[in-house]
């Protein structure tokens, strides 16, 4: 038989079949025991034509809702915001979307020009001075940061927050385990959420490399006390990372402004969509200082006039760091970065501007207040557990007996909304508690709904 | 180029015994293979150092070169202790290129067991020789 895809005409298989010796198909399996054999065909329907296919699937992709039809409270480290057509339709130019590495600059001026103004724009947001054309998610970006202090600084311990992401931290262990790092964790106050100086101070030392805050955190709240924590990381020569979502930076203090040498984030949120959790966009920044730039990760994108001077030109610069010069004692493996994404960040940037950027992140922070106010006034739910002030996500308790906060999500699903990320498995210290997200696509309907619904439920 | 009196390494680099100090630095033959260097990653002052030998490890290294399209490793010569570094190869790398044997030098040593150490490297004359046989 001839198939559609597998043009082998059995012809053709009897010639490759004689080839290598054997009669029978069945004879290359003869190594598989007889018993975990499938002794029959498999039970699948006939093949479809074409629009057999798409009816098909578009029956089964009909079970989805979309977010108009059922507003979804999920964050936890990838953030629903709306994203502009014009993103999507400027990415998908095939000068973009099919690129590769610039390597070869003087046929690749427009997507090194597109990665420049990304650096510069998340140079200008972070409050730093240099920042790298990307890498694969803020998890790695953590991860490099911390190897890069420890490059910088001879040291191995690298201090963090016991509130963050699981996920970031096993990515962050991952990273440095190889380079015998040591992950210290610092507690946090029980009632702010915010970082326990105390414990701080007595775990930095002369082996310190790094201290790492998240800012907002994990859970949402802020860490108020950044200039002391900048203080005591810098008394004893270690590096001060940050961790941001960037969008809250329309709002809040850039890192750099408050002592931070290393940015990382989650660059999604800028103008990337939602899809099972990506794409996602590490975001990379430091100070002008050479001894960090040289120990800089990932691919840098550079500004030059031209030989006569006449005009500008880009190119990728300081590349002795990686690894298809340095090979093994490069900086970093990453021989990647997520430039299409980049290239969206860029173009969702220059579209708010700073005026519609700083909007967005009192619209994402006043819409999350008002939803945090909402649900704490109804009796047997807390919002937020800690006390301290959060920017578009919040933690929210319940206290009813009997009423888990898988339950009460399951009975907001029957009210057609999707509630907050369940904590349990990360922070069982917490009790019943989830992590709710709110951004600028919320409307106020969809908050009232979540709350009229939230109500009815602890009743 | 290769200078008389000098001490070499199978890597390149020379040795300049001055009193109970040594010069370190890299020979005229790995400048000019290197191409035009633009970075010099100086050790640190007191770092502790073994002579190379196989298997190298990173103990024996006292820096790296920078050209625009290579990295490469400088290693010691000697076992020792660094005393000083040549500090104005960080606005001047290019004088590695111009006076690998003068103004270009990496790095002076404390040595710890200079004798027997100079025994293992080549004088100018096997160097000669040395690095007719790679070409």
């Amino acid at each position: 038989m001839v198939h559609q895809y597998i043009p082998n005409v059995s012809k053709i298989r009897k010639q490759m079949m004689d080839e290598v010796g054997i009669k029978d198909i069945e004879e290359l399996f003869a190594d598989v025991p007889q018993e975990i054999k499938l002794d029959r065909e498999l039970r699948l329907p006939p093949p479809m034509s074409e629009p057999e296919v798409r009816r098909h699937l578009s029956s089964i992709l009909s079970k989805n809702k979309p977010f108009t039809r059922m507003p979804t409270f999920l964050g936890g480290g990838v953030w629903p915001h709306h994203v502009p057509s014009h993103v999507r339709s400027v990415i998908h130019r095939s000068e973009f979307l099919t690129s590769y590495t610039p390597y070869q600059a003087e046929v690749s001026q427009g997507v090194l020009q597109a990665l420049f103004e990304f650096q510069s724009m998340i140079c200008e947001l972070v409050g730093l001075d240099v920042a790298n054309a990307s890498m694969y998610d803020w998890a790695t970006a953590l991860g490099e940061a911390a190897l890069m202090c420890a490059r910088v600084t001879g040291r191995r311990k690298f201090i963090v927050p016991e509130i963050i992401s699981r996920d970031r931290l096993s990515v962050l262990q991952n990273y440095t385990s190889g380079a015998h790092l040591r992950i210290v964790k610092i507690e946090p106050e029980k009632d702010t959420g915010q970082l326990n100086l105390k414990k701080l101070r007595r775990e930095v030392d002369e082996d310190t490399a790094g201290v790492y805050i998240e800012n907002p955190s994990y859970l949402g709240f802020l860490e108020t006390r950044v200039d002391e924590i900048a203080e005591i990381a810098h008394k004893v020569g270690a590096r001060f990372v940050v961790g941001v979502n960037p969008i809250s930076l329309g709002i809040i203090k850039a890192p750099g402004d408050y002592g931070a040498d290393i940015v990382v984030g989650e660059g999604q949120p800028l103008g990337n969509p939602v899809n099972f959790g990506g794409p996602a966009l590490g975001i990379f920044a430091c100070r002008d200082d050479e001894k960090l730039i040289r120990q800089l990760p990932g691919r840098l994108v550079g500004m030059t006039t031209t030989r006569n001077g006449e005009t500008w030109g880009y190119t990728m610069v300081l590349q002795t760091r990686e690894q298809h010069i340095r090979r093994e004692r490069a900086t970093s493996n990453i021989c990647s970065n997520e430039a299409l994404c980049a290239v969206a960040a860029a173009i969702y940037l220059a579209s708010l501007g700073p005026t519609g950027f700083r909007d967005l992140a009192e619209t994402c922070a006043a819409n999350a207040k008002y939803a945090m106010d909402g649900l704490n006034r109804i009796d047997g739910l807390e919002a937020p557990v800690f006390d301290s002030p959060h920017f578009n996500e919040f933690t929210l308790r319940c206290e009813r007996p009997g009423l888990s906060i898988e339950k009460f999500n399951r009975e907001l699903l029957k009210h057609g909304i999707h509630g907050g990320k369940t904590l349990k498995k990360e922070f069982p210290e917490l009790g019943e508690t989830s992590l709710l997200c709110v951004t600028e696509i919320h409307t106020k309907e969809d908050i009232d709904l979540l709350l009229e619904a939230a109500s009815r439920i602890v009743k | 180029m290769v200078r008389e009196g000098l001490y070499y390494t199978r890597e390149h680099e020379w040795a300049k015994v001055e009193g109970a100090l040594v010069r370190v630095g890299v020979t005229d033959y790995a400048q000019k293979k290197l191409g035009d260097v633009v970075y010099v990653e100086l050790p640190d002052v007191g770092k502790r150092i073994r002579q190379v030998a196989e298997p190298k490890t990173s103990d024996m290294e006292i820096g790296t070169l920078e050209s625009i399209k290579a990295v490469s490793v400088v290693y010691s010569p000697l076992s020792g202790v660094v005393k000083e570094v040549n500090s104005s190869l960080a606005d001047k790398p290019e004088l590695v290129n111009s006076s690998p044997y003068d103004d270009g030098w990496i790095c002076v040593l404390e040595p710890s067991s200079l004798e027997a150490e100079l025994e293992k490297l080549m004088d100018s004359k096997n160097y000669i020789e040395y690095i007719k046989k790679i070409k």
